[in-house]
């Protein structure tokens, strides 16, 4: 055969293949089936997957959990994938739009519209799954536009990192965390530079970095970052305010500078500045004091972050959501393998805090006593907060705030732009994003 | 005969026809793997440049609204800024160390073998997860790097998180896996029979002519090949930028390479259509310098067939 | 060129000799300082890796807070917790990166050996045209690839299996590798091809007992880069290897740590050192290949 004629061949079999490319591309989207009745288990062998990101330790105890629940069904087999927190977003992207999304996935709440509104997840709400135990305040959480797109693993809340040790040795009284001020805090932030001679700082970062600090400071204000329609409503003046007391606690000496800053967040929990004991104060998720703690092996406590009189700028933050495939084949099975995570007594010993401190109010009392003292902590500290009203969810589109948000911090700090001028078009980018997305 | 010319005397000439039947089959894997595995995707994602995709939902066509988009995203300026300076500072100094070191390596040296896989030991691991660790430590506000200048009494900055200078640590990244070119074109000499040399010697030409005249010319379909690719690898750069920023390209965006940029819009913000609109306009890029290269490779490439 | 032949032929040791001890040796004060630049280069060079290397072998907490090279313990203790961190001991992730780069380097040597050839040493129409749309490919980013081609594989049903990432290399997809060859093969001299051809040989023998023979220093580059490159992947293998038992080891690594809680570095450092272990020791003794110069039949 002539070897063009072949070649010409060739190039049609091309075009064809990257237009059922194209064409396939779009078998992957499509809205939760409207069940009449909820699907119920087969009892035939069934094999689900399901797929979460976490470090060694939680791939350890989740093979476990997955053990004892293959116990309970045996003809269900569970099988896990798992990578890291930046690995797992581009896998599910992928597998979603190759129409391989797992049964059960592990979301969260920066995603969750995201992937929810765009009909990638189930309603759980048509599935068999226990959330008795949970509070309506945690469960609703999951909620997109009145779907229950995922049920809450776990909740968290912002506190302040104080590392007692460092405090005592030179010699600065620690704050009554009920009645402290922002003023306070830089106050004691700049006597601890002072005190240890620069041997160590005051503060590490207190905002700018995620985006629970812009929400705690917008909700400080009587404001919120997003209304419940998905629009950013957040006052310029908020974040502006919280930009500026960093620029002003850098100058008195009482917070690190823009670069220790920025290489201690990058570090991570296990590397940040707290954890390194280069500074005596920071902020964080109650949860992570346990990890901190490790890293730090110094006595580390959990604060009030200053709040002004008689408001509620805290809110529970889910740590991570468990939601089913919206094309998953076997939805019944999935929810059986939720709801045991969920539920069972077993399960909820096996994984104790790895995921956060339990949403489930039944199991957080289970385990409360096989936890090491500073999960204790951590959960001492969260019955002691008082929340205000729950949060709206991240909108879809603005999946990116965190990433935005950060290079408008960096971009203050580092003095290129005023907090003001920063804080309006940070606004007016994220709002952006969420227009381009709908 | 330079590479061009020769492109042309090919068209040209009857006898450009005679060997089609055994490319044919010399090709047959190439042509299999580009009209299966690479034609199909490529045409895909030029096909998703003109549709608005965010990867969960089907994609829907809107003509060229990404390509009229690029015009007025400033991010996208910023990115080509800070790729143009990457590129254009890091390959040059790459090759032209990777070029001395196989030179000097090349030329009798003790321990020929152990000294080369020093050098190209940090080609590696240069994209791996323990280099941003690395990096930091060496760079940071309290890194070995300002700890050595503290011995000189000067006091440094946060080289990796400062967005004047965080580049500036990326291209040296680039530079320090200066390995592979290394080798390449420690092959390459190899290939240079020695006799070239030997008769130069005896002729009373000394080592900075030999090299000049012997050497570089004899290498330079390796230089050139070095130079085309390194210039492609660099325009593509993205683990190293990702590992090193978190992905962020921060601080600032001042690490925004331009894949990085189109992986933030494609996989992050879920902009899979503009994504592939910003990874044509990279084709386009990469294709012109690639293209100068090629021209300008007549005035100094000299190939022996 | 045929200088070269004649001369080769005349004084056959040229040939077989390696050509760094026929160099006059340098005179020992050059040869010392020459000797000290390269190893204060290498240090400088080395200085982040030996640190890695250092630091696997002190406990996590330690590591940090200590930049220098000093050991004050040797504590393995990261190497026997990072092996057995995950569901399979390292070695069965480093048995899978194995597999894949064993396939690639055999695709790549194969199939771009061969379109090399043609690009090189053959005449056809479009060849120009097709040489361009070759280095068209490495230039588009794998990123906007990856989505049509998952969808491509996954249809085929080969997603969780390693074929997307060998069959690739099979199909020459690695222009850059053929782009190497093409321009080592433009350094042989035709007229060894004329010989041949003289001599009754038509390509296939021309290929296989002219070209190739002489193109083992580019053959020995592919071979190490393609390791390299392949062993070190990290995306591809994120996007098609879902069930963790396929795990390479660029993807357990990343397994090691996360963001979100805490990261034991020293069982990271500790398993990035295993893992680079087979790719230093495959560039070590794949020097070899590169050693060899020209082995030139001459005249038979």
């Amino acid at each position: 055969m002539n070897s063009n004629k072949i070649l010409r061949r060739s190039g049609i079999v091309a075009a064809v293949a990257a237009v059922s490319a194209l064409a396939l591309a779009g078998c992957s989207g499509g809205a939760t089936p409207a069940a009449s009745t909820k699907p119920t288990l087969s009892g035939k062998p069934t094999t689900i997957t399901m797929t979460f990101w976490g470090g060694d330790a939680r791939v350890q105890s989740t093979q476990k959990a997955i053990d004892a629940f293959e116990k309970k069904y045996p003809n269900i087999t569970v099988k896990p994938q798992f990578t890291d927190w930046t690995g797992y977003w581009d896998q599910l992207a992928t597998a979603t739009a190759g129409g391989d999304m797992p049964d059960v996935v592990q979301m969260d709440e920066l995603y969750l519209a995201s992937y929810g509104n765009r009909g990638a997840l189930y309603d759980l709400n048509n599935v068999k799954i226990d959330t008795s135990g949970m509070a309506a305040a945690a469960r609703d959480t999951g909620k997109v536009n009145g779907t229950q797109y995922a049920d809450p693993i776990g909740v968290a809340v912002y506190a302040i990192v104080a590392n007692k040790d460092l405090f005592d040795k030179y010699g600065v009284a620690m704050p009554d965390d009920k009645t402290w001020t922002w003023d306070d805090y830089a106050k004691i932030a700049d006597e601890l530079t002072q005190k240890s001679g620069g041997a160590i700082h005051g503060t590490d970062q207190i905002g700018g970095f995620d985006a629970g600090s812009v929400k705690y400071w917008a909700r400080s204000d009587g404001g919120e970052v997003f209304d419940a329609k998905g629009k950013a409503v957040l006052n310029p003046k908020s974040l502006a305010k919280m930009w500026q007391y960093e620029l002003d606690v850098q100058k008195s000496g009482g917070m690190l500078s823009s670069s220790a800053i920025t290489e201690s967040f990058s570090a991570g929990i296990s590397g940040n500045d707290i954890a390194t004991n280069k500074v005596a104060l920071g902020v964080a998720y109650n949860t992570q004091l346990t990890a901190l703690a490790k890293s730090s092996g110094q006595n580390l406590v959990l604060l009030q972050p200053p709040a002004p009189k008689n408001v509620h700028p805290n809110s529970y933050k889910p740590s991570m959501y468990w939601s089913i495939s919206a094309k998953s084949k076997h939805p019944a099975e999935a929810a059986a393998l939720v709801d045991y995570l969920l539920n069972s007594e077993d399960a909820a010993k096996i994984i104790l805090t790895e995921r956060g401190v339990p949403a489930n109010d039944k199991t957080r009392a289970l385990i409360k006593d096989a936890l090491a003292p500073t999960d204790q902590a951590a959960i001492a500290y969260q019955e002691s907060v008082t929340p205000g009203k729950a949060p709206a969810v991240t909108p879809n589109g603005a999946s990116t705030i965190e990433t935005i948000l950060q290079r408008y911090t960096q971009q203050v700090l580092a003095g290129q732009q005023k907090p003001l001028d920063a804080a309006k078009a940070f606004i007016a980018e994220l709002q952006g994003e969420i227009d381009a997305a709908q | 005969m330079s590479a061009l010319g020769e492109l042309r005397q090919l068209k040209d000439s009857k006898a450009a026809k005679g060997d089609g039947k055994a490319a044919f089959w010399f090709l047959l894997p190439w042509f299999l793997g580009l009209f299966t595995v690479t034609a199909g995707p490529m045409l895909a994602s030029l096909g998703l440049s003109f549709t608005k995709y965010n990867l969960l939902q089907p994609p829907s066509f809107i003509g060229f609204q990404n390509f009229v988009r690029m015009f007025s995203d400033e991010r996208l300026l910023h990115s080509l800024g800070v790729t143009f300076t990457y590129v254009l500072v890091s390959v040059p100094l790459q090759l032209g160390l990777a070029l001395a070191l196989a030179v000097l390596l090349d030329r009798g040296v003790r321990g020929l073998s152990f000294y080369r896989s020093v050098y190209y030991l940090p080609s590696l691991i240069g994209g791996s997860v323990a280099i941003a660790v690395l990096w930091r430590t060496v760079f940071g506000v309290n890194g070995l790097f300002n700890q050595f200048l503290a011995i000189f009494g000067i006091h440094g900055q946060g080289w990796i998180s400062s967005p004047d200078t965080a580049i500036g640590t990326l291209i040296l990244l680039n530079v320090w896996t200066f390995g592979a070119p290394m080798v390449i074109f420690l092959a390459g000499l190899r290939q240079i029979p020695v006799s070239l040399y030997e008769a130069a010697s005896v002729d009373g030409a000394s080592k900075g002519r030999q090299f000049i005249s012997i050497t570089l010319p004899m290498l330079s379909p390796i230089i050139f090949f070095n130079l085309v690719l390194q210039l492609i690898h660099s325009f593509q750069s993205f683990t190293q930028a990702f590992v090193v920023s978190g992905g962020t390209g921060g601080p600032a965006d001042s690490t925004l390479l331009f894949s990085l940029y189109l992986y933030q819009r494609g996989f992050r913000a879920f902009d899979m259509g503009y994504a592939s609109a910003l990874a044509w306009l990279l084709v386009v890029i990469i294709g012109a310098f690639t293209a100068l290269n090629f021209w300008a490779s007549k005035y100094w490439v000299f190939y022996d067939d | 060129m045929t200088e070269t032949a004649t001369l080769l032929s005349v004084r056959p040791e040229l040939v077989t000799q390696n050509p760094v001890s026929r160099r006059r040796a340098l005179q020992p004060v050059r040869a010392f300082v020459k000797h000290v630049v390269l190893i204060l280069g290498a240090l400088i060079m080395l200085y982040p890796v030996l640190w890695m290397v250092v630091s696997s072998l002190r406990p996590s907490d330690k590591i940090f807070g200590d930049p220098t090279l000093v050991l004050k313990t040797f504590d393995i203790k990261n190497y026997v917790n990072g092996w057995n961190a995950l569901t399979e001991p390292y070695g069965h992730y480093l048995i899978n990166s194995m597999l894949v780069v064993l396939g690639a380097i055999i695709g790549n040597l194969v199939a771009c050996s061969l379109a090399a050839y043609a690009f090189a040493r053959l005449n056809f129409r479009g060849k120009r045209w097709w040489f361009g749309i070759m280095l068209i490919t490495i230039m588009v980013p794998i990123h906007v690839i990856i989505v049509p081609q998952y969808i491509l594989f996954s249809q085929v049903g080969w997603v969780n299996t390693f074929w997307p990432l060998i069959v690739p290399k099979l199909l020459a997809t690695d222009a850059f590798f053929v782009f190497l060859m093409v321009q080592f093969m433009r350094g042989i001299p035709r007229e060894l091809d004329e010989a041949a051809r003289i001599d009754g040989a038509g390509h296939p023998r021309i290929f296989l007992q002219i070209i190739l023979p002489l193109m083992v220093p580019a053959l020995g580059t592919t071979t190490i880069f393609t390791f390299i490159w392949t062993w070190n992947d990290f995306f591809s293998q994120l996007i098609y290897l879902t069930d963790p038992e396929k795990y390479t080891s660029s993807l357990a690594l990343r397994s090691f740590v996360d963001s979100q809680g805490s990261t034991d570095w020293g069982a990271v450092f500790a398993m990035s050192v295993v893992s680079l272990l087979p790719v230093f020791l495959v560039f070590l003794f794949g020097q070899r290949f590169l050693l060899r110069g020209i082995a030139t039949t001459g005249g038979k």
